[in-house]
């Protein structure tokens, strides 16, 4: 490999040193053949006081960080911190997309379930931990570190293969060559020899300032574009790139239909189909009539509750155009008197002979289907509520005809003061 | 990868070659007499917790089975522990572990005493175990499926056979090991290893029927794949600390010094290390399937273990047991240094009593006392029982343990000093 | 301790004296002949025919894979035999089948390293490449799967329009935390492994293209001690990491299963029965690679019969485990008079896939105890037969367990048989086609043996010797 011949000298023109600059002493390279010669080296090297020397070996060597003097890395170090660091990250990110920002329950788990953030947590954990740990390793090391003189020494090769060196640099306060080769030869080195770099830098060739430009141009362009997407409008239709997604071959709801009845994908339940919970059987519950007659009387007890249910669903559904005495001055029957339009049919008074004569179960009849143009309210009260508010309007009538006698001994007493 | 600090220069050099001295491997007279002393004060204790309860507690002595089974329950895993721990280090060849593996077959070695302490738990089964009752079996369906199992006589017999397998395999391995101490016979190694393998599946199923038989049946409806496992996490557990703080203990007193060096401790804190990784992984799976699925049948058993106050004694076991030591012993520096690795092997030692605590106790609370009741329906009554009977056996098993492990130390050397690879033991170096 | 005279030049270190641990590497090498042998196979110019005719097989199967996935993505998942019930069918099986198989790379490489166990050096760069392959395998199946390929980055967490996360409490997203994190720790590992020994073969290069790249790739390693020692550190660290992370992987995996209610899945045990299956399925492929290997590339020196032998105690072992789970799972089944759980298990053995079962169980259970015998630890051809029954026998494991259990569960109205398709069978043999490309390529051009490792292990000249 070294001497570079021909075929290799493109190679330094490729490499980071100026190929016309002059030459320097970078360091020494002895060679040895075996493990333990290389040690008894090293100690006697540590021993002597050098500072800027390391060993190579193609395998690490049982035993030489203690003959180095090689104090131990901080690495694990790194590592502990990275690990906790990816741990914290872990449960941190969980806990807020699951629990915080976007917080849905999943199969009754609770919303931060920390057993099932356990299996991230730890994964996480040793991401991050091995991924410092190599890096770390390489960041420490200086690796890469594709030039050093030492590649174009002639002994540097088998130093990866099966020889051992020592490499003492040149800018080692004790170095002196003539007493290190002394040195070397006595313990049993196979060859020593100089290795020089050269002291230039080699200018950076004109074609990579082009290439870096023409690079970072290329590589502005997507981000530009995905800004221009996000603050432009733009009234051309969607691309559709799975069409088959997008546009699908099926009927979607309320459209038409070729063979269907009605023309229309959606069909009509079976003639006498029941949802359930509505079968509904009990006429007078549910309809206020037997048979074609209206029936008198309510289909549950009336109690206090029932009342005050009536009086306050009343309030709700019924008063706004009948008035909370049920005699049709709601607000909704005063404004339509104001516009006086034309349109409008004053509620009838409950207080009129007609009402006070009809059946309790008309009078459901009437809430549930409506009347004129009042109009249903089937859909917004309940069956129960329904008849609450019939006792309610009865109660109204009556409050409008009662005598002494419907008022208790003591009120009547006080009344009487 | 630096070398421990060693006087010798060359790290390569096997450390201590030099032959060994009768002190070194034999039990002093002194440390000797302790033995029968501590046998004496565990019998002791627990005869004062029967007392307690007979005369104290409420009628028919639940508590002191239960606190029987406790403290039996614990150096029995311990006994276990080293039993594998034998039979694993043959099966591997292992190199390392030749001067600790002495000690760990005089522990496996009181099998047959723990056999006969295994009686009163025998005696107490109607204290113990709901499957026993007969009236709550006939109303029960899922127990009357489980008959053919849980009845006593096969209990029984199971129970017997459990303890002829680790007898058996305590004696053979101690005696191998023993004789190979006069001959040196290299066979004797080759034989040993040839039982560990054979050794190693009988003891997975026994352990685990075992740990199934006498603790998972207190809960009789409740059930779980992995019990087996973790029982077996557990006792490498415990075992690993006794080793640890064992040797420390001869040490003090003279034996094993030199011989067990900071290497084994180190390669003992690595184990120990290992193992509550694995328990801790163990008893996450178990966790963890049984939340997620979250079927009642199943989750009422940590149920159980998370109200009444013994959602407390649940935590201290994940930390205790799991995260702090986990964050102990990760170090190197506090697996090869003396204080620090008693520390956490003792620490260790007392989370397992909390473990088979955790997994014993609660079965207190269930109606036991009312026995007639039709089904079974455990009721939580009693809440988080910490309880002086409690202290008493466990008190009294460590004791009668100790007690037992010394005796079977009489006269032996606790080191086999003939085995082929005791040189490599005492010379090797860690990474 | 091995000296020097006892660098035995037979083929033979399968003894068990208890006196002496047998040498690892045998026929006289030393530190440059192991070079010379593990460089020459990448340094070779000429192309290998056997090696091409493999390779080209490969590479069209792995064509026909890569169609396949394609002819996938354009039609739908469709052109699948899943089904309801079986909504999960050969994806999942051969998912965790490639997931399985490459744990017992990095149990070779970072485990045995923690139990100092010496032999791992000769198999364990060989099977960290198996591990990386057989991952970049798993891996394809989940992600076709989903049914809209183009959107699985949906279940990574990056913030995005629709302001929705990943649902971090599924075992599904678990898992591609899990298999990522692996996948990225295995390949970080095992190119670490390769930075000496790709310095090794740059600094051999003799053309200055193939130094330049060796020479990128081994990032500048010149052997210094004190990288060294950073780097051992380093790989100390990372087998510490691996370990447990090989264990949580299988683990996470085993919990798409464990954790739903289906009876057959529900088991406790699931975690490390389908670890020690991972293992055991490994360490067969292992074996089933090494041997061929070996013998083509005249490495039977350095992956030695003892080697092999260990590898098939391993798998014995394992092989126990698994039979340990097999037996827990049955008995707990009836004791827990579940009577779901008792029919999932007669329904494995008795019912519409019994034929799957029973391979499985002899695969699995019964084909490994010839290992008791040394003998049959020490035969090739045994070896290579049980290894390759073990694998069939892992991926009908994983098949009885999908497929059994979703065929039959609670309500026998809803129950169904399985059918794979043409595609189902394509994917899978294609999938293997995908592997061996890849591993070939690794064989061919990079070292297959950790050069570095093998000669810290080698009897030193002066007699200092670790091996077991």
């Amino acid at each position: 490999m070294n001497p570079l011949d021909d075929k290799m000298r493109w190679l330094e023109k490729a490499g980071d040193v100026d190929a016309k600059a002059p030459q320097e002493m970078h360091g020494l390279l002895v060679e040895f053949d075996s493990p333990e010669t290389l040690l008894d080296a090293c100690r006697k090297v540590r021993d002597a006081g050098y500072t800027k020397w390391d060993a190579l070996t193609p395998f690490p060597v049982h035993g030489i960080d203690e003959a180095m003097g090689i104090r131990m890395t901080i690495l694990p170090w790194l590592a502990l911190g990275a690990g906790l660091t990816g741990l914290a990250i872990a449960f941190g990110l969980q806990i807020f997309t699951n629990g915080i920002d976007y917080p849905f329950l999943v199969s009754g788990k609770p919303l931060i379930s920390v057993p099932a953030q356990i299996p991230v947590a730890f994964e996480l954990t040793v991401l991050f931990a091995a991924f410092t740990t190599f890096f770390g390793m390489l960041v420490l090391n200086f690796l890469p570190e594709v030039f050093h003189p030492l590649f174009r020494a002639k002994r540097f090769p088998r130093m990866t293969a099966d020889r051992f060196g020592i490499y003492i640099e040149a800018k080692d306060p004790l170095f002196n060559r003539q007493q290190a080769e002394l040195l070397f030869t006595r313990l049993g080195a196979t060859g020593v020899e100089p290795v020089l770099s050269r002291t230039g830098r080699a200018p950076m060739p004109v074609m990579i300032h082009g290439v870096g430009l023409t690079l970072t141009l290329l590589a502005l362009i997507p981000p530009a574009l995905i800004v221009k997407s996000r603050y432009s409008k733009s009234d051309k239709p969607r691309i559709h790139i799975i069409q088959d997604m997008d546009f699908q071959e099926r009927y979607k709801t309320q459209s038409a239909h070729p063979l269907l009845p009605r023309g229309a994908a959606s069909m009509e339940p079976v003639a006498g189909t029941i949802a359930r919970g509505e079968l509904n059987e009990d006429d007078h519950m549910y309809r206020g009539m037997a048979g074609d007659e209206f029936v008198r009387g309510f289909p549950m007890a009336l109690t206090e509750s029932v009342l005050n249910r009536g009086q306050r669903q009343f309030a709700i559904y019924c008063a706004p155009c009948h008035g909370l005495t049920g005699v049709g001055d709601g607000p909704i029957a005063r404004r339509a008197d104001r516009l006086a339009e034309g349109t409008w049919v004053a509620p009838t008074s409950f207080h009129t002979e007609l009402v006070l004569e009809q059946a309790e179960g008309q009078i459901f009849h009437t809430i549930t289907n409506g009347v004129r143009t009042m109009k249903p309210y089937a859909a917004q009260i309940e069956v129960a509520d329904r008849w609450a508010i019939v006792a309610y309007v009865r109660a109204l009538q009556r409050s409008q005809r009662a005598s002494i006698d419907d008022v208790p001994p003591d009120i009547r007493a006080q009344l009487a003061q | 990868m630096t070398p421990p600090p060693s006087a010798a220069s060359d790290p390569m050099q096997h450390a201590s070659t030099a032959p060994l001295k009768v002190e070194q491997v034999t039990l002093s007279g002194s440390t000797m007499g302790l033995a029968p002393k501590m046998m004496l004060l565990g019998l002791v204790t627990l005869g004062a917790g029967l007392l307690l309860d007979l005369v104290a507690g409420p009628k028919g002595l639940y508590h002191f089975a239960h606190a029987y089974l406790l403290g039996y329950f614990f150096c029995l895993t311990i006994a276990l522990g080293a039993l594998i721990f034998v039979c694993l280090q043959r099966l591997t060849k292992a190199g390392w572990s030749v001067v600790i593996r002495r000690l760990a077959e005089l522990i496996a070695s009181t099998m047959p005493a723990l056999a006969i302490l295994a009686i009163p738990v025998l005696v107490f089964m109607h204290q113990l175990y709901p499957w026993t009752h007969a009236e709550l079996v006939e109303n029960d369906a899922i127990l009357l499926g489980k008959q053919a199992y849980l009845n006593m006589p096969f209990f029984i017999g199971r129970v017997a056979v459990y303890f002829a397998v680790w007898i058996w395999i305590a004696r053979k391995m101690l005696t191998l090991s023993l004789r190979q101490d006069e001959s040196g016979d290299v066979e004797l190694t080759r034989k040993a290893e040839r039982l560990s393998a054979p050794a190693v599946i009988l003891f997975a199923l026994t352990v685990t029927f075992a740990g199934f038989d006498l603790l998972m049946s207190l809960d009789p409806h409740w059930f779980s794949t992995i019990y087996g496992v973790y029982v077996f996490a557990g006792s490498m557990v415990g075992f690993l600390s006794v080793a640890i703080l064992g040797v420390k203990f001869l040490q003090s007193r003279g034996v094993l010094r030199d011989v067990v060096t900071v290497e084994h401790f180190h390669d003992l804190g690595k184990l120990l290390f290992g193992f509550t990784m694995f328990w801790g992984y163990i008893a996450f799976s178990q966790f963890m399937l049984i939340w997620y699925a979250n079927i009642p049948e199943e989750t009422i058993w940590f149920e159980h273990r998370m109200s009444h106050g013994w959602g407390w004694v649940s935590l201290i076991l994940l930390f205790g047991h799991f995260v702090i030591p986990f964050g102990g012993l990760l170090s190197r520096h506090v697996k090869r240094d003396a204080r620090g690795l008693v520390f956490w092997a003792a620490w260790q030692l007392v989370m397992h009593l909390v473990d088979i605590y955790w997994l014993i106790m609660p079965a207190l609370n269930l109606a036991h006392g009312k026995v007639g009741a039709p089904g079974y329906a455990p009721a939580l009554h009693a809440g988080f029982p910490l309880h002086v009977l409690d202290v008493l056996a466990v008190v009294g098993f460590g004791a009668l343990f100790v007690g037992l492990v010394m005796r079977s130390m009489r006269g032996v050397n606790l080191v086999p000093l003939k085995d082929p690879r005791l040189a490599e033991a005492r010379g090797f170096h860690n990474f | 301790m091995v000296t020097i005279t006892q660098r035995v030049a037979t083929l033979d270190n399968t003894s068990d004296d208890p006196r002496q641990r047998q040498p690892l590497i045998l026929g006289n090498n030393d530190y440059t002949s192991i070079t010379e042998k593990v460089c020459g196979v990448v340094e070779d110019p000429k192309v290998k025919k056997a090696w091409l005719i493999a390779f080209l097989i490969a590479v069209s199967l792995t064509g026909m894979l890569f169609a396949l996935v394609g002819y996938l993505i354009v039609t739908g998942v469709g052109v699948w035999g899943n089904q309801i019930p079986v909504a999960w069918g050969w994806p999942i099986v051969n998912f965790v089948f490639w997931v399985g198989i490459g744990h017992a790379g990095t149990l070779i490489s970072a485990i045995l390293y923690l139990f100092r166990q010496n032999w791992r050096t000769s198999i364990n760069r060989f099977a960290e490449a198996m591990t990386i392959f057989a991952v970049v395998c798993a891996g394809l199946f989940p992600g076709i799967h989903v049914g809209r390929a183009w959107l699985a980055y949906w279940l990574f967490p990056i913030p995005n329009q629709m302001l929705m996360w990943p649902q971090f409490r599924s075992p599904l997203l678990w898992d591609v935390f899990a298999v990522g994190t692996y996948a990225s720790v295995s390949t970080v590992f095992w190119y670490m492994g390769m930075i000496p020994d790709l310095a090794t073969i740059r600094d051999r290069a003799k053309h200055p293209l193939r130094r330049m790249l060796y020479g990128v790739l081994a990032m500048g390693w010149r052997g210094s001690a004190r990288h060294w020692h950073r780097y051992e550190r380093a790989y100390l660290l990372l087998a510490g990491l691996a370990t447990p992370l090989v264990l949580s992987v299988h683990t996470i995996v085993s919990f798409d299963f464990a954790v739903s209610q289906l009876p057959g899945w529900h088991t406790t045990i699931f975690p490390p029965y389908f670890v020690a299956g991972a293992i055991f399925s490994g360490f067969a492929m292992v074996v089933t690679l090494a041997i061929p290997a070996r013998a083509f590339f005249g490495m039977k020196d350095i992956i030695t019969i003892r080697h092999l032998e260990n590898m098939n105690k391993i798998i014995l072992a394992t092989g126990m485990m698994v039979g340990y789970a097999y037996a827990m799972e049955f008995f707990v089944a009836w004791y827990s008079g579940n009577e779901f759980e008792q029919f999932a298990f007669i329904n494995r053995a008795t019912g519409p896939y019994a034929w799957a079962y029973w391979i499985m169980v002899s695969c699995n259970v019964i084909s490994p105890q010839i290992f008791w015998f040394k003998k049959a630890r020490t035969s090739i051809p045994i070896m290579l037969v049980i290894a390759i029954f073990v694998n069939i026998g892992m991926w009908f494991e994983r098949f009885v367990i999908t497929i059994s259990t979703l065929n039959r569960d609670f309500l026998p109205s809803s129950w169904g048989y399985f059918r794979p398709t043409l595609v189902d069978l394509g994917m899978l043999v294609g999938s293997f086609g995908l592997f061996f490309t890849l591993f070939l390529l690794f064989l061919r051009f990079l070292p297959m043996i950790a050069m570095a490792e093998v000669k810290s292990i080698l009897p030193r000249p002066n007699g200092h010797g670790e091996a077991h």
